[in-house]
């Protein structure tokens, strides 16, 4: 088997570099010592056994898992040398000004996993990659031809939040108020509870000689109901953003735990800014891609589940998508991840503003795939169409 | 065991199958010192490999199963509140201070280990099973990531309790809840799939030696159409190897689609999905007529078996 690097730490380090880029492993310095501690107990001349060790440490889920293979057989056909080698003069511009260890992470170096120096320069290197994808990111990953030929592509317009109004605040309130989290199974102390609890019955009564005379109760907390909204923000909204983004400010405002994202052509987290106009501040935003261009809601949605779904995604989670369903992307990819943000949450509501116009039939390309998925379809225009919403939500 | 070969091999004394990756990935788990989070469909052996690996080692299997509202205490320990209570009882009539009887209900007498601390003060490495780990809370996740990171315990009324030998950890989760990065981060990954036929062959043999091998083909083949259905609950290998004793039960050495109905119940647990099966069943029927010819899955190749891949004119 022969590597696209003559040394073994700069083959880890460029395969490691390539599995985040281009595959969005999260791998940092422990996971590459992990793996250059286990290529020490690895046969390095069979490539299966290279695969077998090198997938089960830098695996985190099961997508990476599935595609670990792919990159790995590519990167051994020399792709990633190809692209490492055009991408050092970048490298050059990064490392300077910071010192001889980013120097030393490209120097050749021996052709096996010794001692700790070897270890580093690897890390250093994995650094080095870093920074550079997070320079590069801004350019490389909004590339999207298909949207790019689309007539809705723009260059993106501001994206301009307001402080909500008292009618927008009821109405969200109205909103939280329908979404009835469980009651969670755990037990907590409480002042009156079903539950008797022994423990701190026990220990209270240490200060009575061992008399309980005060007794504590355990009872289930409630769980707290999380909101997550994906604004869509393609010119063909329009205006129709505008009641939108109120409702997002007013329900940020309302319930802290609620996540905000614009998207476009691209997907941005938007929950800092919200919560600055919830606290009564007029924000102003560039968003690029996200917010004014054409639109790729599967591909939006596919990119949320991968960089928050596991966070923000859950049994309390009530997502809201406000969107025309415009879509130029591909259908197959809006559907998986309509199935997968129903499977991660509690329901998925989509508010889509043309529902409004009179004799409109929600038949686009993305309404369509998306309908069969989502708990309630509606529109909200102004705070009266938020609170009649809450009147026909009910969430358990 | 030294290497994944030994590993394997000794898996399969015990009648567990395991591929090389797998038996890699046991490997490393044991030689970096890192917890091994197992995924995969249900039914594929998470558990069991659990198990399997304890009777290899010679260790001694820990199981913590996890559930909604499992906290810290349940999992690590707990004192046995009645027996306390009556040794204050006991004491009233003593000239102990409260400081000595603090000390005394609070002594390692009245301490019930639960799995956790049962792990750490063990004197052998055991094999700490955390089963369907998706089960418990984010904030149970989160107490877990401290003791696997340091496998100590402080017990305030105690003092701090240090593993003396580190435990082989395995998590199992089926995905009913996506764990958080950070407990992804401290384990090894792995990810069991359904059993390939070949492979289920294999496992049928070693689990049930006194099966027919015509009956094994068959039943391996035809659980492997159920798997690609839109079934609710898709068959597991626990499915595929009770269906198999099922069928020997009834003294049958070979399947036809008489005996299929009559064991379904084995291998489809949900109502919905035999209606699933029934619209299916004409996809079905060359799969399942297929190898219920003469010499069975020889039939479709020169040499038996899937050795070939050339079919027979």
């Amino acid at each position: 088997m022969t590597y696209p690097f003559a040394s073994l730490p700069e083959n880890l380090a460029a395969f490691c570099g390539a599995l985040r880029r281009d595959y969005h492993f999260r791998i940092g310095p422990p996971e590459l010592m992990d793996a250059a501690r286990g290529l020490e107990l690895t046969d390095l001349s069979s490539r299966r056994a290279v695969r077998d060790a090198l997938r089960t440490i830098l695996s985190k889920t099961h997508d990476d898992f599935v595609s670990f293979d792919i990159a790995f057989d590519r990167f051994l056909r020399g792709d990633e040398a190809t692209r490492r080698t055009d991408r050092r003069d970048g490298l050059e511009s990064v490392a300077e000004g910071s010192g001889e260890s980013e120097k030393r992470s490209r120097e050749t170096r021996p052709s096996t996993v010794g001692g700790p120096d070897e270890e580093m320069a690897a890390i250093e290197g994995i650094h080095g990659l870093v920074r550079e994808l997070d320079e590069n990111r801004e350019s490389s990953s909004a590339t999207l031809l298909r949207a790019s030929y689309s007539p809705l592509e723009g260059e993106g317009a501001p994206l301009v939040l307001e402080p909500p109004t008292r009618a927008w605040l009821d109405a969200a309130a109205a909103v939280v108020r329908r979404v009835h989290t469980a009651a969670s199974r755990r037990w907590h102390p409480a002042l009156r509870g079903p539950r008797f609890d022994f423990r701190r019955t026990l220990r209270t009564s240490l200060r009575t000689a061992g008399e309980p005379v005060v007794p504590r109760w355990r009872a289930h907390p409630r769980r707290r109901a999380r909101f997550v909204l994906l604004i869509d923000g393609s010119r063909s909204m329009g205006a129709s953003s505008e009641p939108l983004l109120q409702l997002t400010v007013a329900l940020s405002a309302v319930n802290t735990s609620t996540e905000t994202f614009a998207f476009s052509t691209d997907l941005r987290r938007i929950t800092r800014d919200v919560r600055r106009a919830a606290a009564g501040q007029t924000v102003s935003l560039e968003l690029r891609r996200a917010w004014g261009g054409g639109t790729t809601i599967g591909r939006c949605l596919k990119e949320f589940l991968h960089q928050f779904g596991e966070r923000l995604l859950g049994p309390d989670t009530v997502v809201f998508i406000a969107s025309d369903g415009l879509d130029v992307g591909d259908t197959d990819t809006l559907r998986r991840a309509m199935e997968q943000l129903v499977r991660r949450s509690t329901a998925v509501i989509w508010i889509n503003p043309l529902l409004h116009t009179p004799g409109y039939q929600p038949t686009a390309t993305g309404m369509s795939v998306a309908r069969p998925h989502v708990a309630l379809l509606t529109s909200v225009v102004d705070a009266a169409g938020l609170r009649a919403l809450a009147g026909s939500l009910r969430i358990t | 065991m030294t290497d994944p070969g030994a590993i394997r091999a000794r898996f399969r004394e015990h009648d567990f199958i395991i591929d090389d990756a797998f038996a890699t990935a046991l490997h490393l788990m044991m030689a970096l010192d890192k917890p091994l989070l197992l995924e995969g469909p249900a039914g594929v052996g998470k558990t069991d490999t659990a198990k399997v690996l304890a009777d290899a080692l010679g260790a001694r299997l820990i199981r913590l199963q996890c559930y909604e509202g499992l906290d810290a205490m349940t999992a690590l320990y707990e004192w046995n509140y009645p027996r306390q209570m009556l040794r204050i009882r006991m004491a009233e009539g003593t000239e102990a201070s409260l400081e000595q009887r603090e000390a005394q209900i609070f002594s390692d007498e009245f301490l019930l280990r639960r799995p956790l601390l049962e792990a750490i003060v063990q004197d052998a490495a055991p094999v700490l099973l955390i089963d369907e780990v998706d089960r418990a809370d984010e904030a149970f996740e989160a107490f877990l990531l401290e003791v696997l990171a340091e496998w100590q315990v402080t017990i305030p009324e105690i003092g701090t309790i240090r593993a003396r030998h580190a435990p082989h950890v395995i998590l199992t989760s089926n995905r009913t809840r996506e764990l958080s990065d950070a407990l992804r981060r401290r384990c090894l990954f792995f990810w069991i799939p359904y059993p390939t036929p070949d492979e289920e062959i294999a496992i049928l043999h070693a689990r049930i030696p006194q099966i027919d091998r015509r009956l094994a083909v068959q039943i391996a083949r035809v659980v492997h159409a159920f798997r690609n259905l839109p079934l609710q609950k898709t068959p597991g290998v626990a499915e595929t190897l009770d269906w198999a004793r099922a069928l020997i039960a009834l003294h049958r050495d070979h399947l036809d689609w008489q005996a299929l109905e009559q064991t379904l119940g084995c291998v489809l647990k949900v109502r919905e999905d035999q209606s699933v099966l029934d619209a299916a069943r004409d996809r079905l029927r060359p799969i399942v007529e297929d190898t219920l010819k003469p010499g069975g899955h020889s039939l479709e190749t020169d040499f038996g078996l899937g050795s070939v891949s050339t079919p027979r004119s």
